[in-house]
């Protein structure tokens, strides 16, 4: 058993998503899975409604049958529980269960509405994002009708910035423990000041991003079969649809520099990468949290 | 499945307790704006003042008495059976499934008559405030165009519905400000209707005497129940921050200093705008008389320019921000009412979802929207003043969900009456007289409604439109509640919800 994982569950679509792929996950990194559904504490909400005890309750045991369908539908081999928990917001509430369980991995689903299979952020996941001090793995809409797989392989998309130590750890930990390659991908272009021609962007860009891989794949621990790619393009948008991806592959994305210690804030980068991606996608903090740590 | 039931564990977050801990403030936040009093009065004080003339202080003071009696009883229950089905819960528990199921009825008619009343308030205000800040006057009257106000009227309900159903966050700090500005409007509104009273510059002004405050200068005992169901309405809702117990950081204290805050606030300042109006305006049915038929079912629609002037708008925007806040914290209950119902099985099951996105009761909510915009679109077109009538055919129906509520209490209780000198006041003697003067209430409303010049004077078939309505709800009542008895009979065989009364505790021991 390595860790655990918490799955922020709603019984909507985007929360069968999110516990598809945390069973998806907990079953390739032979984690527990726990199913988190946070309700609205009463009197949180709005300030002129009366709060209302009993309604809590009747809200409680509602979201305990919806939890224990949803368990019930978890593959049975998997270590799996689920829990009910009150708090201000839902992020919130799944960050707190996840320091609970010391969780490695917060899975969410994203809102319907985006391109099939491409993930479009909702509240929650937005909010999630910029203040989570563990990774948050997004399920893209419609993941729970996929065919199940294993997780095949394990990409990280690294930058050149401080940082990158603890998302390539994390990737290496990922790909050891689900005992899978590991791929190295980097984006081109990064960072080019705006006015520069095209063909000046791919010979600078081709050679950063040479660079990049090379240093990361040196820090790798031995003994892991990694996998060096470039991808070349005219936007960050175009570098990620000319990237191919195994069933049931996900990628890790390190947070943005923005970010306080130890939590996540969404870069742009890693936002736009999220428009094209049609895997999931974990976005790991800059520095490890105490927590999240195995 | 019971592997699986038992690895769901509901945890507490001692976190989320505290979080939604309500402090006096809060309550009293809370109170304010679910009474709403720039709404209520607006609403209430024409019809009041066309029954008992300059007496509409001593009836406000009255009508307190039979609410606070009532809530005491609330009290008693919330505190041995809190659940989100209040009175439809508690009736059944004390009499049984056939009455529990009229007092739920009652509680959800009186709310979705309330909620399509106060969209009708905020439509006229909506169009007075685009006049007054435009400064084009035939704005105003495009909110009497049946299509126009029937058709924002449905906007604003549809607004509304969103934000429940939705559970919408606003920030306290925002409702605060509303809350102190409604206040805040309120007063001015009083003070300067007062100040132009007594230097003569209104249009009937009329001197201030004590003996509006002596209740038994009302003319008819008619027109004293009517009065005094009237102004139940007004301070319906108040017994919300008293029933809060665990809810609140402080449960032997908050409740009671926060409903007494409450009712002090909104007391003085129904007493001061009365007294102010009819000072300035009179009680007459002149043009600009409380008790003329054409302004009295929106009183502060009329008045409000002529008293501020260039400042008018104020009170059209207290108005307007005080039925939005109420229309969100009014729409909660019968949504919740309902809810219970379909969770014990008195009405179908669909009535008990809760939207998994957004944790609220989701299809009730839906159900009561679509209901009140009906209810008001057919109002609109069968009534000659709609506001009125709705109102006084709410007064009716909060008097017969009330009482039977009070007396739910006193029935409950029976075997712990005499178990301590408090419980024989607070279970016993208080809802015992507060459910009695509510019974006496509403049958004299429903007798005196009978006649057609009753309220606006619509009627239907030679019998007044209040009657009508009052008696068409509780038929409609009892013709639901048996179909559902004949489909469900589960609910009404006692199956779900069962009759109860505490044993007495002295006997125990």
């Amino acid at each position: 058993m390595t860790g655990a994982i918490v799955v922020g569950y709603t019984a909507t679509d985007a929360g069968a998503d999110a516990a598809a792929l945390g069973a998806r996950l907990a079953r390739s990194l032979d984690a527990a899975v726990h199913l988190v559904m946070v309700l609205p504490s009463e009197g949180t909400r709005s300030p002129i409604v009366p709060p209302e005890r009993a309604y809590e309750d009747h809200l409680r045991t509602q979201a305990r049958q919806w939890l224990s369908d949803a368990v019930e539908a978890l593959p049975p081999q998997l270590t799996r529980s689920a829990h009910v928990r009150f708090a201000e917001s839902f992020a919130e509430g799944l960050v707190a269960a996840g320091e609970e369980f010391g969780a490695r991995l917060i899975v969410i689903g994203t809102a319907g509405g985006g391109i099939f299979g491409r993930h479009r952020l909702g509240s929650v996941a937005t909010e999630l994002l910029h203040s989570s001090t563990i990774p948050v793995a997004l399920a893209p809409a419609g993941l729970s009708g996929e065919d199940d797989h294993v997780v095949p392989r394990v990409t990280v998309a690294v930058g050149t910035r401080p940082g990158a130590e603890t998302l390539l750890d994390e990737a290496a930990a990922f790909a050891a423990d689900a005992s899978t390659d590991l791929r190295l991908v980097s984006l081109v272009p990064f960072d080019m000041p705006p006015g520069l021609d095209t063909g000046a962007i791919r010979l600078a860009t081709g050679s950063h991003a040479h660079d990049v891989l090379a240093r990361a794949a040196e820090m790798l621990p031995d003994g892991l079969g990694a996998v060096v790619e470039e991808a070349p393009g005219e936007s960050v948008e175009d570098a990620v649809s000319n990237l191919s991806w195994l069933p049931g592959e996900i990628v890790l994305v390190g947070s943005s520099r923005l970010a306080q210690p130890r939590r996540l804030f969404l870069g742009s980068t890693a936002a736009k990468m999220l428009h094209e991606l049609p895997v999931p996608m974990i976005v790991v903090p800059r520095t490890r949290a105490e927590a999240g740590a195995q | 499945m019971s592997t699986t039931d038992s690895a769901v564990t509901t945890g507490v977050s001692q976190k989320g307790l505290s979080a939604g801990a309500v402090g006096v403030l809060g309550a009293v936040v809370i109170g304010v704006s679910t009474i709403a009093p720039a709404y209520t009065l607006t609403a209430s004080l024409g019809p009041t003042v066309a029954e008992v003339g300059t007496q509409v202080p001593a009836i406000i003071l009255v009508g307190f008495i039979p609410m606070l009696l009532t809530a005491f009883g609330y009290r008693e229950l919330n505190r041995v059976i809190p659940d989100s089905g209040t009175s439809f819960t508690w009736g059944v528990r004390a009499f049984g499934p056939w009455i529990g199921w009229m007092t739920g009825w009652g509680l959800v008619a009186a709310t979705v008559i309330v909620l399509s009343n106060l969209a009708g308030i905020a439509v006229e205000f909506l169009f007075l405030l685009i006049s007054q800040v435009t400064g084009n006057a035939s704005i105003a009257d495009l909110a009497f165009n049946p299509f126009i106000n029937v058709g924002v009227c449905l906007l604003f309900m549809l607004g509304a519905t969103l934000v429940s159903y939705r559970d919408m966050q606003t920030t306290q700090k925002f409702q605060y400000i509303l809350v102190g500005f409604q206040v805040l409007v309120l007063l001015v509104f009083a003070i300067a209707a007062i100040v132009r009273a007594v230097q003569g510059d209104a249009p009937d002004p009329t001197a201030f005497s004590w003996s509006w405050f002596n209740p038994f200068e009302v003319s008819s005992f008619s027109a004293f129940a009517a009065g005094l169901s009237l102004s139940i309405f007004i301070f319906w809702g108040w017994d919300v921050v008293l029933t809060m117990n665990e809810e609140t950081k402080d449960p032997a204290k908050t409740p009671g200093r926060a409903a007494m805050v409450t009712v002090i606030v909104v007391v003085s300042l129904y007493l001061l705008l009365s007294i102010g109006l009819v000072m300035f305006a009179g009680v007459g049915t002149g043009a600009l008389g409380l008790a003329n038929e054409d302004i009295s079912a929106n009183v502060f629609f009329a008045l409000s320019d002529p008293v501020l002037g260039p400042l008018a708008f104020l009170v059209s925007l207290a108005v307007l921000s005080s039925s939005a806040a109420s229309l969100q914290s009014t729409a909660v209950g019968p949504a919740r009412t309902l809810l219970a119902m379909g969770y014990y099985g008195a009405l179908p099951k669909k009535f008990a979802r809760v939207s998994p996105r957004f944790f609220t009761p989701g299809y009730a909510t839906i159900v009561s929207a679509v209901v009140a915009s009906a209810f008001y679109a057919v109002m609109r077109l069968v009534s000659e003043n709609v506001l009125t009538d709705t109102i006084l055919s709410l007064g009716m129906m909060i008097c017969f969900y009330y009482g039977l509520t009070a007396f739910a209490c006193v029935w409950y209780f029976r075997k712990q009456w005499f178990d301590s000198a408090r419980s024989f006041f607070f279970t016993f003697l208080f809802p015992l007289v507060g459910g009695g003067i509510l019974a006496v209430l509403f049958v004299t409303t429903l007798v005196d409604s009978m006649d057609p010049a009753y309220g606006s004077g619509s009627s239907i078939g030679g019998v007044g439109l209040v009657f009508v309505l009052g008696v068409t709800i509780i038929v409609v009542g009892v013709v639901i509640m048996i179909w559902n008895a004949i489909r469900r009979p589960a609910f009404f065989r006692g199956e779900t919800l069962g009759m109860d009364a505490p044993p007495s505790l002295r006997r125990r021991r």
